[in-house]
């Protein structure tokens, strides 16, 4: 009889135990829950600083020589240019730290070892953050979205993590703040150090505290994002296609419109049309 | 002594408890390890190399008449320098089903609602499958996606405990898509019906198949293809990061022709004796 009781004991001990399992996964009582779909906070267009308005408003404290190359930017534009936006006009992705603009929405994945930090923005783009303890490799590829490392800390002493602290280095350019052009160094040793967690007095609310060192800017440059959770069960994920819609194309440096009719149209009065010395031109 | 026995056993069953649960936590029990990274398994899965035309398939596209002879088209063209109806000269998402061809290395990223499947090329970076118990939503077509939308479902089939198969049905998509880079054509409605069963390998764990049947109306049967990835065996492997075509693409399409870009950044003709682009907007007089 006691031996039928404990096997009773044990039938509903591993009952209990799968369904805490179940509850539980993937180590949600451990770490925050940051699963949905995560819209920016702010308004007009995504910038770097959402405390200030975009482009010479960001006040970034650029160098000489940068802001000269952000003035040639913010100039170019106006004449019907792309500047140094390559997002827009390559259809390149912003990468770090415009990724973080909260184009469109984002979504977070969160797992012991890595977190993924998913964007759609001309193009499906995705961090992975390192959480599994690893040192930076001796090597690494220089990419867009550049190589992080996090670390969970528990802040709160709770026993649960409340932030995500991310060292970001590693990229590659192009790269700019914002569609406004405003520059990363061109040697691309950028720095990007982030802590991300939830608003203590709204639990909604998620900031991510960005701060930049750079070798285009006279000192580290901070700012503070937020976004907020969709309230959508099922939340519409976009699919952004850039090439499958964009009427810019390149060709050398110039930066071309596609009519309606699929012809090629200047983006600024007076633009020189593509050179054809390779074709036959009296076949034209 | 009977009290001092219940907190004795009380202890060792929360001991255990712990440790049963501690396990179960991550959830790994429950799902298949699918961590890691794959590559596309060689001499394995749908695609053989070889012949003039490059890529072949172990079988022939069951294409309709009307389908077979888009195809053909499209192969003319390439064979003179064109790119015939494959879109993704233009750097456009390959969608689905070529998105599991595994141009590049895959991640699989299991959670119960989700599973994600992560890639490092071009403009398809991630897809996504929902596992958790919803429908295709209604408004579907209002927002068709070169991927789909897919529904997932894991099953246990072996009948261990432990979920060893995901049964994934993708639909909503859009154009154009083409099966793989020889252009074989799925058709303009974009009906298209995906079904997978991903699996490990019973013999070998560090193998992956998604067998992959596509249902469309270019086609006269549902055809069944089988693919295979191999994981990386390392706990750090290397991302070849996200490689963006845009960023050395040499195609350029305008109008209805499409162009390469020298070396020099100049338009050449991809063709023999392809006429150069209309540039009737142009001041002339500027050039």
């Amino acid at each position: 009889m006691p031996y039928r009781r404990s096997i009773g004991a044990l039938v509903l001990a591993a009952t209990l135990c799968f369904s805490l399992a179940g509850a539980r996964a993937f180590d949600d009582d451990k770490y925050p829950d940051l699963s949905g779909q995560w819209l920016r906070t702010d308004t007009g267009t995504p910038r770097y600083d959402p405390s200030k308005p975009a482009g010479r408003g960001q006040q970034a404290p650029l160098t000489p020589e940068y802001q000269a190359i952000l003035e040639a930017s913010l100039a170019d534009q106006a004449n019907g240019g792309q500047g140094n936006w390559q997002s827009g006009a390559r259809c390149l992705p912003p990468g770090m730290p415009a990724t973080m603009n909260g184009y469109n929405s984002m979504e977070i994945v969160v797992l012991p070892e890595i977190t993924y930090v998913m964007v759609e923005h001309d193009l499906p783009i995705h961090r992975r953050i390192y959480t599994d303890g690893r040192n930076w490799p001796n090597e690494v590829e220089p990419t867009f979205q550049g190589y992080s490392i996090g670390r969970w800390l528990d802040t709160a002493g709770s026993g649960h993590y409340d932030v995500l602290e991310v060292e970001t280095r590693g990229f590659k350019g192009p790269r700019s703040y914002d569609n406004s052009g405003l520059p990363l160094h061109a040697d691309n040793q950028t720095v990007i150090k982030e802590r991300i967690y939830f608003d203590k007095s709204d639990p909604k609310l998620l900031h991510d505290e960005i701060t930049l060192t750079d070798h285009a800017l006279t000192r580290p440059w901070s700012a503070l994002k937020s976004y907020r959770r969709s309230a959508d069960k099922y939340p519409i994920w976009r699919e952004e296609n850039c090439p499958g819609v964009t009427l810019l194309t390149k060709i050398g440096t110039e930066v071309y419109f596609k009519g309606a009719d699929g012809k090629l149209l200047p983006t600024r009065k007076d633009q020189p049309p593509p050179d054809l010395r390779y074709f036959n031109q009296t076949r034209q | 002594m009977i009290f001092r026995n219940s907190i004795a056993a009380t202890a060792l069953w929360s001991a255990l408890m712990v440790m049963i649960c501690g396990v179960a936590t991550a959830d790994e029990s429950k799902y298949p390890d699918l961590k890691g990274q794959w590559r596309r398994a060689a001499g394995t899965g749908g695609l053989l190399a070889g012949g003039a035309g490059g890529l072949r398939y172990d079988e022939e596209p069951p294409l309709t008449p009307e389908y077979q002879a888009i195809y053909d088209e499209n192969l003319a063209d390439m064979m003179k320098g064109g790119q015939g109806i494959d879109p993704t000269y233009a750097c456009v998402a390959t969608g689905m089903p070529r998105f599991m061809i595994g141009y590049s290395s895959l991640e699989v990223v299991v959670t119960p609602e989700i599973t994600y499947i992560l890639t490092e090329r071009d403009h398809d970076f991630f897809r996504r499958i929902y596992t958790d118990g919803r429908g295709f939503p209604a408004n579907m077509e209002d927002n068709p996606q070169f991927l789909g939308y897919s529904i997932g479902r894991w099953l246990d089939e072996d009948g261990k405990g432990r979920y060893d198969t995901l049964v994934v049905e993708t639909r909503g998509m859009k154009g154009p898509r083409v099966f793989d880079a020889t252009g074989i054509p799925l058709h303009a409605d974009n009906q298209t019906v995906v079904q997978e069963r991903i699996y490990l390998d019973k013999a070998n764990p560090n193998l992956l198949h998604d067998d992959v049947t596509t249902i469309d109306h270019a086609l006269t049967r549902p055809w069944v293809v089988n693919r295979t990835f191999r994981r990386v065996v390392s706990d750090k492997p290397i991302w070849f990061n996200q490689s963006f075509c845009a960023e050395g693409n040499v195609h350029v399409g305008i109008d209805k022709e499409v162009y390469f870009l020298s070396a020099d950044g100049l338009l050449m003709p991809a063709k023999k004796d392809q006429p150069p682009p209309d540039l009737r907007y142009f001041n002339r007089t500027q050039k």
